[in-house]
């Protein structure tokens, strides 16, 4: 149908764009990851002391593993708002559908950064929040836990990751073909057994992609403990950070760079094996 | 006919859009232009421009985020495309001794005696005899306090650690903080650089000091203008600082303080350097005379309020900048200050601050 030369001149911009902006990319991180730095220089020097440091060391398992508690509330948390929000937009929004889509995405449009700090504003000692609070003396004094604390790092990054949680879900949802939702009506199910046995089995494969989003982005992110976290609140992407930058020991950034890469890689995988086993239930 | 005369109008146009291309190009490059790698505010239009028009050149800026980002730029192989760069003294030595910077014909450089002669006197940008850079300007890393909270200035860092400031207070995320822990342990006595070269005892201590304090932190900030928030929504009533927030406070009206404690404080000096690969280094160096003659040097510090390295610079100031800056006794002032000085296990100062941070 297309001659080879076509061919070969369309996946080529795809295929340098991969190559030169991914798989180089990765493979420096992945040679980086088995050098050191002596005396403030990296040498080539291959060997595993890096990553033997980062099982002797508690430090990086320990934020790691919180890191993992964090996303895992954040993807609780997400799911718990965006799937009854999903949930009434397909089925119960009826002519508002399209002005609730708009409202749940202009927040998107808005800058990460706009919104932490927004977050701050609501959130501080002389925030909005507290002044309220005050104002109908449900408290005396500015409550201190709600910013720069890990409960302000995981609302910030639960409102930013909602609505990527919201969207394949509700892309799952509009799936449904609405006459299995009749049938199921009509062979007496109440809306119970019709959510738990009809809708949310279908809806599975667009849950997980929505959790896997939130987990993934929360395991990488560094600027909401920066912006809104406490001083215990740093999370494994601000190791990373830091030793890329004022640490000035890439090999070590590295070599925990593709620990996270392989445990996201892993979820990812799994998680597409799981959509993959429900989709064709 | 007339698709074959479009063709040859976009030629054309095409053509002599290429030749405009050239003419700016080759117009541009007859203008000389001297590239820097320095820190915010070292490059205001407010002196440069002068410079600018006085040797006919283009003067053009990056800006560093970190002591270790200017590291990691010249090391990373673009030293090339920087003439001058303004190091501070934690790395001044380091990248003299890496060569590469060039070692400066003071000759060259007739304000050079003019500069403070402690400041000059100082073993960071030498090596082998020969000098790597000129003080430009330094400062302190004080103790800001909100006056409203503390009536008198608190004379100790170990206020940070009362009961009574619980997740009142701001510490710096730098290692800044380590040394200030390191000084509440005594360390700084009889040598005050044992602060950059501590033992793994040493630094066990600093960690439990500052796990210590974690009760007390209410946020550890990472760039000015979070520190200068933090005290304006009353969420932190004192922090380690930089006299730059404590003039930008006092320019917005809020009631700070600003002290060294008695167990004294570090501090920076920035220096200006020129890198070994400089392809401008005749301008470089009139750059370097240029920025420090003592009139520039009064036009930075109304941009930076940092203290000037040319105490002439005084002459242009009035009795409150002067004392503001400590002018009217610098020698005093610097006796408090430990400058920062080259950490040879910076990797493990940076991993012990990491735990700290981690701690819950």
């Amino acid at each position: 149908m297309y001659s080879r030369a076509y061919k070969t001149i369309v996946s080529l911009p795809p295929l340098v764009w991969i190559g030169m902006f991914l798989l180089l990319p990765y493979a420096l991180m992945f040679a980086h990851s088995f050098w050191l730095v002596r005396n403030g220089m990296i040498v080539h020097h291959w060997g595993l002391r890096n990553y033997a440091t980062l099982f002797q060391n508690p430090l990086y398992a320990e934020v790691l593993f919180r890191t993992m508690r964090i996303a895992a509330g954040v993807t609780l948390l997400s799911l718990l708002l965006g799937y009854p929000l999903a949930y009434y937009m397909s089925f119960h929004a009826g002519a508002r559908k399209d002005l609730l889509y708009q409202l749940v995405i202009v927040p998107l449009w808005v800058s990460y950064l706009v919104r932490g700090y927004a977050w701050k504003t609501i959130l501080g000692s002389d925030g909005v929040l507290n002044g309220f609070l005050q104002y109908i003396h449900i408290t005396k004094e500015p409550v201190s836990f709600f910013l720069y604390s890990p409960f302000a790092v995981i609302l910030m990054l639960t409102h930013i990751y909602t609505p990527f949680v919201f969207l394949p879900l509700y892309a799952s949802l509009e799936h449904i073909p609405r006459n299995l939702v009749e049938a199921s009506h009509d062979l007496g199910a109440g809306w119970r057994a019709t959510f738990l046995r009809v809708i949310l089995p279908l809806s599975l494969p667009g849950l997980l992609a929505g959790a896997t989003f939130a987990f993934v982005l929360t395991l990488g992110d560094f600027l909401a403990p920066l912006l809104v976290g406490g001083p215990s609140s740093i999370m494994i992407a601000n190791i990373v950070q830091s030793l890329f930058g004022t640490a000035y020991d890439w090999p070590l950034g590295a070599s925990i760079s593709v620990c996270i890469l392989l445990l996201t890689i892993s979820l990812l995988f799994l998680t597409e094996q799981l959509e993959k086993k429900w989709a064709y239930q | 006919m007339s698709g074959k005369r479009t063709k040859r109008g976009i030629l054309v146009f095409a053509g002599a859009v290429v030749a405009t291309a050239i003419l700016l190009c080759s117009c541009q490059k007859k203008e000389v232009s001297l590239s820097l790698l320095v820190w915010e505010g070292y490059a205001d239009p407010s002196f440069v421009r002068a410079f600018e028009e006085a040797h006919h050149c283009k003067v053009s800026a990056s800006y560093m985020g970190s002591s270790d980002d200017l590291v990691a730029k010249l090391r990373g192989g673009s030293a090339g495309n920087y003439d001058v760069i303004s190091p501070s003294s934690d790395v001044a030595a380091s990248i003299a001794q890496a060569g590469l910077a060039e070692p400066l014909d003071l000759s060259k450089l007739p304000t050079y005696p003019q500069l403070s002669p402690r400041l000059r006197g100082l073993p960071l940008v030498k090596a082998n005899g020969q000098t790597f850079g000129v003080p430009f300007m330094w400062g302190p890393n004080p103790l800001l306090y909100d006056t409203t909270v503390f009536s008198q200035p608190p004379d100790s860092w170990g206020i940070f650690w009362d009961s009574k400031y619980k997740e009142k207070i701001s510490v710096w995320d730098d290692l800044s903080t380590l040394y200030m822990a390191a000084q509440m342990l005594g360390y700084d006595k009889p040598d005050p650089s044992q602060l950059y070269n501590l033992s793994d005892e040493q630094l066990a201590a600093v960690k439990q000091k500052l796990l210590a304090l974690k009760p007390n932190i209410r946020k550890i900030w990472s760039t000015g203008g979070e520190l200068t928030n933090l005290f304006e929504n009353h969420e932190v009533v004192a922090a380690m600082g930089w006299p730059l927030m404590t003039n930008q406070l006092r320019q917005a009206n809020f009631p700070i303080g600003e002290t060294i404690p008695r167990e004294n404080t570090t501090g920076w000096i920035d220096h200006l350097m020129i890198t070994k690969a400089s392809p401008n280094k005749e301008l470089a160096y009139q750059f370097l005379e240029y920025m420090t003659q003592a009139q520039t040097q009064k036009k930075v510090t109304d941009v930076t309020h940092y203290t000037p390295a040319n105490p002439g610079a005084a002459q242009y100031m009035t009795d409150a900048e002067k004392k503001g800056l400590h002018l009217d006794d610098p020698d005093a002032y610097m006796q408090r200050i430990y400058f920062w000085q080259d950490v040879p296990r910076r990797a493990k100062y940076i991993e012990i601050w990491n735990e700290v941070k981690a701690a819950p």
